[in-house]
C-alpha cells in the first residue's frame, strides 16, 4: 500500500500539469503546513457528533476545491481505512452507533485534510516550508536525502521484482513457504547493498556542489494575499469547530 | 500500526508526543558523534532502505500478506541511537508525504515504531547474541529472528495499550476497548512477527555474507575507567537498560489511566450523551485489569521469548560442539 | 604557475590494492588534457583524489598552489568541478533551473540568476530551464550536471567518462561543446576519438603514467596501446591500411575531423576539385557525392559508437 503511494507520488507530476496550476499547489508551503496542522489538531479534538459532521463536510469541501486528484485521494484514504474501520466498529459495538459514527467521521476528516496537504504540495516545497518554519536542519536534510534515495531505491526494487517474476517467483503462499521468504529477504538485502553503494556517490555529488549539512530554504516564495485569505479561512473554520465543541458545552 | 489522527485520546497523544520528543533529543545527543556529516547519507540510505523493505509484502497464509516494520533490522545494523533517528525519518516521510500516520498521533506512532521497536529489538539481540555465537550460523539467525519478533510484539502491545487507555479515559469517545484492541493487536502481530523474524534474519544473514563491513557496525566503546563505567559500558547492561526504558515509557500512561480512567468512563456515562443501554457489548473485564494485562502481556512476552531462545541456544550449544 | 601539480602520487585502497603509483603530472592554466587507459587503470581514482574525496597515500597534490590535505579538501573542491560519469548521482533538485542554482546558492554567490542563465547557455539547454529533471534523456541529464558545475565557476573541470552512455548524436554534440569551452579540463576517458578532438595533450595511465604526448603520438605507438589495453580508432586503422597500400598519408588522423582535414590536404595537392565542399561539410549534391566516394562517413559514424 505504501508502494502505491510512492508510485502515485511519482506518477502525479507526470500525468497532471493541471494540479500544479491549482491555487492550492501554488500557496506558500509554510502557510499550507500551518493551516493544515492547525485544522487537524482542532478536528482531532471534536467529540460532538454534529460538530464532527461539520468538520467532515469542511474536509471534503477543502479536498474538492483544492483540486487534489480525487482518485489518488481515495486510494490513499482506502489504505488508511482498515484501521479506521476497525476502531469505529469496535467503538460502535462498545459504546453505541453515535460514538462509532463520530469516530469514523473524525478520523476520516483528519486523514482527508492531511492527504490534501500531502498530495497537493510538491515534495521539495514541503521540505523547504518545514525548514523555514524552523524545523532543525538535521531533520530536513535527512528528509531530503532519504526522499532522494527512496526514489532511486523504488526503481531498483521495481527492477528486481520484474527479474524475480521473470524467473518464476510468485510471492509465495504462507509463512511456511521458506523459499519465498528467503527470496524476499535476499531482495531486501540486495536493495540495501545497492543503495549504500550509491549513497556515498550521491553524497559526493552533493559535496561537489558545496553542500553542507544544513539544507537552506531553497524556495524563496513570500506570503501573498491569497495565502493570507487561505490562512484566515482555515483559522475561521478551526475557530468555528472549536466553538461548536467547547463553546456550546459551557 | 500507523495510527491516524483523531483515533487516540488527545491527552494520550500529547503524552506520546512529549515522550517522543524527550527521547529523540536524547537519541540525537547520544548519536551526535556518529551523526557526523559523513554518516548522514548512511542513515538516509538505511531509512530509505527500511521504507522500501516495508513495501515488500510477505505471505501469511490464506491469501493475506503482511509487511516488515524494520525497527529491529535497523537497530541490529546501525545500533539503537541511529536506528531511532532513522525510523523517525521514515515515519515523518510516511505521514507528511504519503498521509500514512498522522500529525497529532505522530508522537505515539514514533514511540511505538521508532523507539520501542528498535530498542526492544536491539536489547533482545544483544542479550541473545553472546550465547548464539557459540552455536554458529543457525544460532545467530535464531537470535536475530527472536529479536525481530519481540520488537514487533512489544510495539503492538504498546499500541494496544495506548488504544485501550484512550478508550478508558475518554469514556469511549476515542481509542479501542481493551478486550478488542489487546487480543486483536497482539494476535495479529504475533503472526506478523514470525514473518518479520524470518525476513530480518534472512536480510542480516545476507548482509553478513555479502558486505559485512558496510553495515554491521562495530560500535567501539571507550575504555572503561572504573567499575561502574565498566558495568555501564557492557553490552548486557546497556541492553537491559534499553528494555527497562521501554517499559518505563508505559508508566505515564498507567498513571493517567489510574487517575482518570474509571472516573472518565463513569463521567461520560452520566453526561447523558450515551445511555449505557446503547452499547451492544459491555466490557467483560475490569479496565484496570485489562490495562495491566497489556503491560503484563508485553513483559511476559519479552521475557518468555528471551528465556526460550536462551534455552534453545543452550541446548544447541553442546550439540554443535560434538560435531 | 601550473593549476594542477602532482608529485610522486601514490594511492592505495584500504585492502592495499595500489591504484596509482608514482604519478607526476602538471597541467597549465587553460590546458585540456585527457587521461586515457583501460577500465581499472586508476583514471577515476585520480579524479577523485584531485577532488579531495580520497587522500593520497604518499606524494603531494597542489591545486592552484594550495596543497591538498584533509583540512584543505573542502576549500580545494571550490576550485575543482568534478563531473561524474553517471549524471543521476549528481543531479538533485526537481527542476533543471533549481538544480543548476543549487551549487551557487550553497556557495552564497551573487547574481545567481545570471550565473544559471550563463551555465545553461554554455551547455545549450536554455530551453529546458523549467523542465522536470527526471523526465529528461540521459544526454540532457549529463548536460544539466555539467551546467550545475559550470554555474559554480570552478577553475578546473574534471570529467569522468563524459561520452559514455550517450547516443552518437548526443556524443558528438557534447564533444563539440567541450571543445569550444574555454576552461582548463582534465578528461578521463577510453574514448580516444572524442579525446583527440577535445584535448591538446594526453596521458596514458595504467596505475602509473605509461606515456605522455599528443593524441597522435600516442596512437602511433602500437605497443603502448596494446600495453594499456586500448585500441586504435577505426579512422586511424583505415588510414593505416591506406598508408600501407601506398596512399600518401602525411599524419595519421585520430578523429573524423582530422581525417577530413587530411583528405582535404591530399585532394588539394592532387587535383583541387573537391576542396570547398568537403571542407564546409556542405550537403549539396556534390558534397554528398564526395563523401560517398572519399570519406566513408556513415560507416565511420557507426563504427565509433
Amino acid at each position: 500500500m505504501i508502494e502505491a503511494h510512492v508510485r502515485g507520488h511519482r506518477a502525479r507530476d507526470e500525468e497532471d500539469g493541471s494540479a500544479e496550476s491549482s491555487w492550492f499547489w501554488q500557496l506558500d508551503s509554510r502557510v499550507k503546513i500551518v493551516g493544515t496542522f492547525g485544522l487537524v489538531v482542532v478536528a482531532s479534538l471534536i467529540t460532538r457528533p454534529e460538530i464532527v459532521l461539520v468538520a467532515l463536510a469542511a474536509a471534503v469541501a477543502i479536498a474538492a476545491i483544492s483540486r487534489v486528484f480525487p482518485k489518488r485521494l481515495l486510494v490513499a484514504y482506502a489504505a488508511a481505512f482498515p484501521f479506521i474501520a476497525f476502531a469505529s466498529v469496535s467503538v460502535f459495538l462498545f459504546s453505541g452507533w453515535e460514538r462509532g459514527f463520530t469516530m469514523l467521521a473524525r478520523t476520516s476528516s483528519c486523514v482527508i485534510l492531511l492527504l490534501v496537504l500531502a498530495l497537493g504540495t510538491e515534495t521539495f516545497d514541503l521540505f523547504s516550508g518545514l525548514r523555514r518554519l524552523r524545523v532543525p536542519g538535521l531533520i530536513t536534510t535527512l528528509l531530503m536525502l532519504t526522499f532522494r534515495f527512496l526514489l532511486l531505491l523504488s526503481d531498483e526494487l521495481e527492477r528486481m521484482k520484474i527479474s524475480r517474476k521473470a524467473r518464476g517467483f510468485s510471492g509465495g503462499r504462507s509463512l511456511l513457504d521458506r523459499n519465498a521468504l528467503r527470496v524476499i529477504s535476499f531482495t531486501a538485502g540486495m536493495v540495501l547493498v545497492r543503495a549504500s553503494a550509491r549513497a556515498d556517490r550521491v553524497y559526493e555529488g552533493l559535496k561537489c556542489k558545496a553542500f553542507e549539512r544544513d539544507m537552506k530554504p531553497w524556495r524563496s516564495t513570500s506570503v501573498g494575499a491569497v495565502d493570507v485569505v487561505f490562512l484566515a479561512s482555515f483559522a475561521i473554520i478551526a475557530g468555528l469547530l472549536a466553538f461548536g465543541q467547547y463553546g456550546a458545552l459551557s | 500500526m500507523h495510527i491516524p489522527d483523531g483515533l487516540m485520546d488527545p491527552i494520550v497523544a500529547l503524552i506520546g508526543m512529549l515522550e517522543f520528543l524527550a527521547f529523540i533529543s536524547v537519541a540525537v545527543y547520544f548519536s551526535s558523534k556518529r551523526l557526523q556529516e559523513k554518516n548522514l547519507p548512511r542513515i538516509a540510505v538505511l531509512s530509505a532502505g527500511i521504507f522500501v523493505a516495508q513495501m515488500l509484502n510477505f505471505p501469511i497464509g490464506g491469501g493475506t500478506t503482511g509487511h516488515l516494520i524494520g525497527g529491529a533490522l535497523l537497530a541490529i545494523l546501525a545500533g539503537p541511537a541511529l536506528a531511532i533517528v532513522g525510523m523517525t525519518v521514515v515515519l515523518l516521510i510516511q505521514s507528511l508525504m504519503f498521509g500514512d500516520g498522522g500529525i497529532t498521533s505522530f508522537g505515539l506512532n514514533a514511540l511505538n515504531m521508532a523507539i520501542i521497536a528498535p530498542l526492544t529489538g536491539w536489547g533482545a539481540y544483544t542479550l541473545l547474541k553472546p550465547l548464539a555465537s557459540g552455536v554458529g550460523k543457525v544460532g545467530s539467525e535464531l537470535a536475530v529472528a527472536a529479536a525481530a519478533w519481540v520488537s514487533v510484539f512489544i510495539a503492538a502491545a504498546a499500541c494496544a495499550a495506548e488504544l485501550a487507555v484512550s478508550y478508558a479515559i475518554s469514556g469511549g469517545a476515542y481509542g479501542i476497548a481493551a478486550p478488542v484492541s489487546i487480543p486483536a493487536m497482539l494476535g495479529y502481530h504475533a503472526i506478523i512477527g514470525i514473518g518479520e523474524g524470518i525476513i530480518t534474519a534472512g536480510v542480516v544473514g545476507y548482509l553478513m555474507a555479502v558486505s559485512a563491513e558496510t553495515f554491521i557496525t562495530s560500535q567501539d566503546m571507550p575504555a572503561a575507567k572504573n567499575r561502574w563505567h565498566r558495568i555501564l559500558a557492557s553490552r548486557t547492561a546497556q541492553a537491559t537498560l534499553a528494555v527497562l526504558v521501554v517499559f518505563a515509557l508505559a508508566l505515564p500512561l498507567y498513571f493517567l489511566y489510574s487517575s482518570q480512567g474509571e472516573d472518565g468512563l463513569e463521567r461520560t456515562m452520566t453526561d447523558g450523551d450515551v445511555e449505557e443501554g446503547d452499547a451492544l457489548l459491555t466490557s467483560p473485564l475490569d479496565y484496570g485489569d485489562s490495562y495491566f494485562a497489556a503491560l503484563f502481556a508485553g513483559v511476559i512476552g519479552f521475557v518468555a521469548v528471551v528465556l526460550a531462545s536462551l534455552g534453545i541456544l543452550r541446548v544447541m550449544k553442546p550439540m554443535t560442539r560434538r560435531d | 604557475m601550473n593549476i594542477i601539480e602532482m608529485k610522486d602520487l601514490v594511492f592505495a585502497y584500504e585492502d592495499k590494492t595500489v591504484a596509482l603509483k608514482d604519478v607526476n603530472l602538471s597541467i597549465k592554466r587553460g590546458e585540456k588534457v585527457a587521461i586515457v587507459g583501460p577500465n581499472g587503470a586508476g583514471k577515476s581514482t585520480l579524479l577523485n583524489v584531485l577532488a579531495g574525496f580520497r587522500m593520497p597515500f604518499s606524494g603531494k597534490v597542489f591545486v592552484d598552489g594550495k596543497e591538498l590535505t584533509q583540512s584543505s579538501a573542502d576549500s580545494i573542491r571550490r576550485d575543482i568541478g568534478l563531473i561524474f560519469q553517471d549524471p543521476e548521482d549528481q543531479i538533485f533538485m526537481p527542476t533543471v533551473e533549481e538544480d543548476v542554482a543549487f551549487g551557487p546558492r550553497n556557495l552564497r554567490l551573487d547574481n545567481i540568476d545570471s550565473r544559471v542563465q550563463a551555465a545553461l547557455r554554455a551547455t545549450g539547454i536554455e530551453q529546458l530551464a523549467k523542465r522536470k529533471l527526471h523526465k529528461l534523456s540521459y544526454g540532457m541529464k549529463k548536460r544539466v550536471a555539467i551546467a550545475g558545475i559550470l554555474a559554480m565557476d570552478p577553475k578546473v573541470l574534471l570529467l569522468d567518462e563524459p561520452t559514455s552512455g550517450l547516443d552518437p548524436r548526443a556524443r558528438s554534440e557534447l564533444v563539440k561543446l567541450l571543445k569550444g569551452m574555454d576552461k582548463t579540463m582534465l578528461i578521463a576517458t577510453h574514448d580516444i576519438e572524442a579525446a583527440a578532438e577535445i584535448v591538446d595533450r594526453a596521458i596514458v595511465l595504467n596505475v602509473s603514467i605509461v606515456v605522455e604526448g599528443t593524441m597522435r603520438d600516442i596512437i602511433m605507438k602500437k605497443e603502448v596501446l596494446d600495453q594499456a589495453g586500448l585500441e586504435m580508432p577505426p579512422v586511424s586503422k583505415l588510414f593505416g591500411v591506406l598508408d600501407s597500400m601506398g596512399y600518401p598519408v602525411e599524419t595519421l588522423p585520430v578523429s573524423m575531423d582530422q581525417a577530413v582535414a587530411e583528405l582535404t590536404k591530399v585532394i588539394e595537392r592532387e587535383g583541387r576539385h573537391l576542396h570547398a565542399h568537403v571542407h564546409e561539410h556542405d550537403h549539396t549534391e556534390d558534397a554528398k557525392h564526395a563523401h560517398k566516394h572519399i570519406v566513408p562517413r556513415k560507416g565511420a559514424d557507426d563504427a565509433r559508437t
